[in-house]
């Protein structure tokens, strides 16, 4: 595993932030963990990176105690926050410099490279710089030394349509070249293009890990389809996982839920012209979780 | 210098740490300049007019002399105010004020470890204290001549400048070790700024107050001119105990900080 924990808390105070989480990451895969503001994923992060100390349980990341050998694995790992915090009196270019030599220094076409796919300007001074170009310095000081691990919490909030579709294919590409992903989202769009599997996490607590896969097979989706002619409604709102059925002329738009197999086959009976279905809305299956009744949806 | 986060420090302070510098020598080399003025009978008769505890309290036992001048006014009041505010500010800082504004996070999510990040800060401060000494000293030496300062040698300024930048070490060590202690921006500022207060009041005003006279032994603003280094030059004992003071304090700091949960 690359990242474990077991039964992993911390107390703040008498406030629980983390409620014995217990958590596996696999070498190799990108890891999405999920969960609303608050409930958890930036105290897990601070845990495993060691600024923060756990109240109970334990944590290996890259088979290492983050508070033991921590900075040996921090030597491993690239980390992004969320909101990506500096002195905003440098310039871009003196910062990945300091970085790059933190972790015995990287070479400069290496940065280059990385700030030029990013669009940014490392010689400008950062405190001139939008939210979303300095994120990108978070970006670049992230994957610049190709670390084993990427840790990177709600790492797409202040980049630009264009900037995410970046992040998503740098981010392929680290998993590609065999590198582990440990992305933390409130949002199931963020991850769901890149994730393995996803961990939602409420209240302190890992709710389920799911393939998204899995997730996508079974998620809600909106289906049209054009026939030659016009059919019986009813002979497919009594379809099992079918639901919303209206049907306009030669053409039915419905919801389906979970496996096409049944509507595809029920629709074979007449001349299919043309089936649209929609990439399932993740986001839904998310909500039951988030909402509380997510171990009956599970 | 963006080596590591000592020379890191010392190149992002640099612009800042010019400004003091030239700040503080100029304001040196200006009251030092004074001298002339002050030494003249109808001067030298009116401060004889003042009231011996007043005198002492604002450190002026001796007018007589520019050594002894230059030590009370110059080197024994303003001097030491300006050097402590620059090292509670830079020693608030290091750990804290970093901490408060959400970039120490970074750092540390780096292969450094806390002590390294700390020690290496505080050492940094040592050093910037060091070069504002070092154009302090130049800047005396400069305005020595031309004040009349007599009597005064360039060792004795560099004893003098060197005692009160470990007493800037000192009172910084304090408000770095309450910040790094804590994460506390405002406490690790008020807590150095109260001890410098009361350093200075434990010199040369609580002592008038009977049964108070021990306060002065624990002073390091008394560690700092108490032995009048400007007149009989470096202050052995107190300068040990100012640096031992000051290792102390930043040992201690530095050990709560690699305990404790960083602030988001």
């Amino acid at each position: 595993m690359v990242i474990e924990t077991e039964n992993l808390s911390k107390m703040y105070g008498r406030s629980r932030g983390l409620a014995g989480l217990d958590l596996e990451v696999e070498p190799g895969e990108v890891y999405g963990f999920l969960g609303p503001n608050g409930a958890g994923k930036t105290t897990t992060i601070r845990l495993l990176l060691d600024l923060i100390r756990p109240t109970g349980g334990r944590a290996s990341v890259l088979g290492l105690d983050p508070r033991r050998d921590g900075v040996t694995l921090r030597r491993r790992l690239g980390y992004l926050a969320g909101e990506f915090v500096v002195d905003g009196r440098q310039t871009g270019r003196e910062l990945l410099t300091y970085l790059g030599n933190l972790r015995g220094g990287v070479p400069r076409a290496r940065v280059d490279e990385l700030a030029d796919r990013l669009k940014l300007d490392p010689s400008r001074r950062i405190r001139s710089l939008s939210r979303g170009n300095r994120q990108k310095i978070g970006v670049v000081q992230a994957f610049m030394h190709d670390p084993e691990l990427l840790v990177l919490d709600e790492p797409t909030s202040g980049l630009d349509p264009f900037l995410q579709q970046e992040f998503v294919t740098m981010v392929r590409e680290a998993r590609a070249a065999g590198r582990t992903v440990f992305m933390s989202s409130h949002v199931m769009s963020e991850v769901q293009q890149t994730a393995d599997r996803v961990g939602i996490i409420r209240d302190g607590r890992l709710v389920t890990v799911e393939r998204v896969e899995d997730l996508r097979e079974r998620a809600v989706r909106r289906v049209e389809i054009h026939f030659d002619g016009p059919v019986p409604a009813d002979e497919f709102a009594a379809l099992p996982g079918v639901s919303a059925v209206t049907v306009d002329g030669p053409v039915l738009r419905c919801r389906l839920d979970g496996r096409a197999d049944v509507l595809v086959k029920a629709a074979a009976r007449h001349t299919v012209i043309s089936l649209l279905s929609e990439e399932p809305d993740l986001e839904e299956l998310f909500f039951t979780y988030y909402s509380g009744d997510g171990t009956d949806a599970a | 210098m963006l080596r590591n986060p000592f020379t890191k420090w010392l190149w992002d302070s640099r612009r800042s740490l010019l400004g003091w510098a030239l700040a503080i020598a100029g304001v040196g080399a200006l009251y030092a300049a004074f001298w002339p003025t002050v030494n003249t009978p109808e001067m030298q008769q009116a401060m004889r007019s003042y009231p011996q505890e007043v005198l002492e309290a604002f450190n002026y036992n001796d007018l007589a002399t520019a050594a002894g001048y230059v030590g009370s006014s110059v080197y024994g009041l303003l001097l030491p105010l300006l050097v402590a505010v620059f090292a509670i500010a830079h020693g608030t800082r290091a750990v804290a004020g970093e901490e408060d504004a959400g970039t120490l996070d970074l750092l540390l999510a780096y292969p450094v470890s806390r002590v390294r990040a700390a020690v290496q800060r505080f050492a940094a401060i040592g050093v910037e204290l060091l070069l504002i000494g070092a154009v302090l000293w130049l800047a005396m030496l400069a305005i020595a001549g031309p004040a009349q300062l007599d009597g005064i040698s360039a060792a004795d300024f560099a004893a003098a400048t060197l005692q009160m930048a470990l007493f800037g070490a000192c009172i910084g060590a304090v408000a770095f070790a309450v910040g790094a202690a804590t994460g506390r921006k405002g406490l690790a500022f008020g807590v150095g700024a109260g001890v410098a207060v009361l350093a200075y009041l434990a010199n040369g005003v609580f002592p008038q107050l009977r049964g108070l006279e021990w306060t002065r032994s624990v002073s390091p603003w008394h560690w700092n001119v108490g032995g009048e280094p400007l007149k009989n030059g470096l202050q052995v004992g107190d300068s040990l105990l100012l640096l031992g003071t000051t290792a102390v304090l930043v040992a201690l700091g530095t050990w709560r900080f690699t305990r404790r949960d960083v602030a988001v």
